[in-house]
């Protein structure tokens, strides 16, 4: 399986407070990347080394099967990037915007461009610093995807922007990835819209990889189990236990990964019942999977 | 790319460099008007001292001028922390060429403003004996000038904040030594010797050092 982008011990560090450490990413190509993590945990600084914004301390990238930063220039003019803030010359009309980026770009698509235009229903003559937050959103991705990448890094693109903008940017986003197999590497604390579009999903926390796994393996592995007469001390287990704690009287409340049903057995072995299994939607899973790994020291 | 930077840059300048444009087409024409005597004989020394009170617009307009063209190529992405110029498919170096090639094509409207009023100027003035007109050679200068303020303003600018900080550190470490020294009576004059070599021969403000004036001996 060839990879958009891999990373392999990259370390960054800003200030005193906060450091990427030994981040290894794998996204595959064609697949949809969730990049999913709380507020300040490092999306948006892996982001900017990953496209040789930023000089790393150390480890290695290669994103389209070229390293960075040294290759930036060729990887640029097959990325599309929409930034988590915007990043368009605020006095330059959309028009002035659209053939700015065209300049560069030599694989523009203007008739796909003028398309966007219209069905983003944007006032080309109405300057960046006059558009709402909805129509600079629309703008960004628009100027991302006519340049036909093979590539989308995406910024936290929905962020702050209202339902129907939201619907109208993933809808032109999922249509170009249907069409051109393209990569898709999304940051977002917005779990649930990940859910629904990404088919792999990285966790970070605290500039560290929690988790990279399958989407459909992280929706469906995490589980809260209701385990009564439980030994405090439990060995090896057959899946990743992420979080215990006691609820009621002899039972536990447990939160594992990798769950599947013949694990039943295993509370037998121990001398513990399994009283019940709940699935965790998305979001509580990475709750909880952030919950362990906080309590576990952030590694 | 190239017609792309230069639109860009001269959207945030044109007001700006339509106002110099004026008042650089003016300066001369102003300044030669004054000095002379309508249809009478102009006198040469008259002239030149009249010429003499208006020469410091000259080097002081061109410092302006590369200021505000260097400043403004980069204010813009400064405020986008330069995200937007950092994602386009190009070396860093070609985009600050391109940057740089631009402010130095815009910077070229009020010269030629500036030689235009110069000639107009100079063309319309009774040159008294023993003096000459040189407006080209002022529009020459003025252009180096202009550029040479440019330049450095612009690699300031590039450098960004850190380079900022270090300049004012500079600065701030010479105002101190000199302010000991005065009180100490150590007659180092720093700042008096980093003005010469400024201005000196081999200084980068030597352009700057001149006599600014359309009509001179």
């Amino acid at each position: 399986m060839s990879k958009a982008i891999e990373t392999r011990g990259l370390a960054y560090r800003a200030g005193k407070s906060f450091e990427l450490r030994e981040l290894d990413l794998n996204v595959p190509a064609g697949s949809m990347y969730g990049f999913l993590g709380p507020n300040g945990s490092g999306k948006t600084t892996t982001i900017r080394l990953l496209l040789g914004f930023l000089k790393a301390r150390a480890g290695r990238i290669a994103i389209l099967g070229r390293p960075m930063p040294r290759g930036a220039p060729a990887v640029l003019a097959r990325t599309g990037y929409v930034p988590e803030r915007p990043h368009l010359y605020p006095s330059l009309t959309v028009d002035e915007v659209l053939r700015f980026h065209a300049a560069f770009h030599h694989e523009w698509d203007r008739a796909w461009a003028d398309e966007l235009v219209a069905a983003f229903r944007l006032d080309r003559e109405r300057p960046v610093r006059r558009l709402s937050k909805g129509e600079i959103g629309k703008l960004m991705m628009l100027v991302a995807l006519a340049q036909r990448p093979e590539l989308l890094v995406l910024d936290e693109p929905t962020d702050g922007l209202d339902p129907v903008v939201r619907r109208d940017v993933l809808t032109a986003l999922l249509e170009y990835v249907s069409q051109h197999h393209a990569t898709v590497f999304v940051s977002s604390h917005l779990v649930h819209e990940l859910e629904r579009i990404c088919d792999w999903v990285g966790v970070l926390d605290r500039g560290r990889l929690v988790a990279e796994l399958p989407m459909q393996s992280f929706k469906s592995g995490i589980k809260r189990l209701r385990v009564a007469h439980a030994p405090s001390l439990l060995g090896d287990t057959p899946f990743v236990l992420l979080g215990r704690e006691p609820i009621e009287g002899a039972s536990e409340m447990w939160i594992v990964r990798g769950w599947q049903p013949p694990m039943v057995q295993y509370f037998e072995g121990i001398g513990a019942t399994l009283r019940d299994v709940v699935d965790l939607d998305l979001e509580e899973g990475f709750v909880e999977l952030l919950r362990s790994f906080r309590d576990a020291g952030g590694a | 790319m190239f017609r792309a930077v230069l639109y860009t840059q001269w959207k945030w300048t044109r007001a700006a460099l339509l106002v110099a444009s004026i008042a650089l087409f003016a300066l001369p024409v102003t300044s030669v008007r004054q000095a002379g005597h309508g249809d009478q004989e102009w006198e040469a020394a008259e002239v030149l001292l009249s010429l003499s009170a208006w020469a410091p617009l000259y080097p002081i307009t061109a410092a302006l001028l590369g200021t505000l063209v260097a400043f403004v190529a980069w204010s813009v992405d400064h405020q986008g922390e330069h995200v937007y110029a950092l994602s386009l498919p190009v070396p860093r170096w070609h985009f600050v060429l391109l940057r740089w090639s631009a402010g130095g094509v815009l910077l070229l409207l009020p010269v030629v403003a500036l030689w235009i009023g110069l000639l107009l100027a100079t063309a319309t003035a009774q040159v008294p004996t023993g003096l000459s007109a040189y407006p080209n050679a002022l529009t020459l200068r003025y252009l180096l000038a202009t550029f040479v303020s440019y330049a450095l303003l612009f690699v300031v600018g590039q450098g960004g904040k850190r380079l900022v900080g270090y300049l004012l550190v500079a600065v701030g470490a010479v105002i101190v030594v000199s302010v000991f020294d005065a009180i100490m009576g150590l007659g180092l004059g720093p700042a008096n010797r980093i003005g010469a070599w400024l201005i000196g021969p081999l200084g980068p403000l030597r352009v700057f050092d001149a006599r600014w004036l359309p009509i001179d001996v």
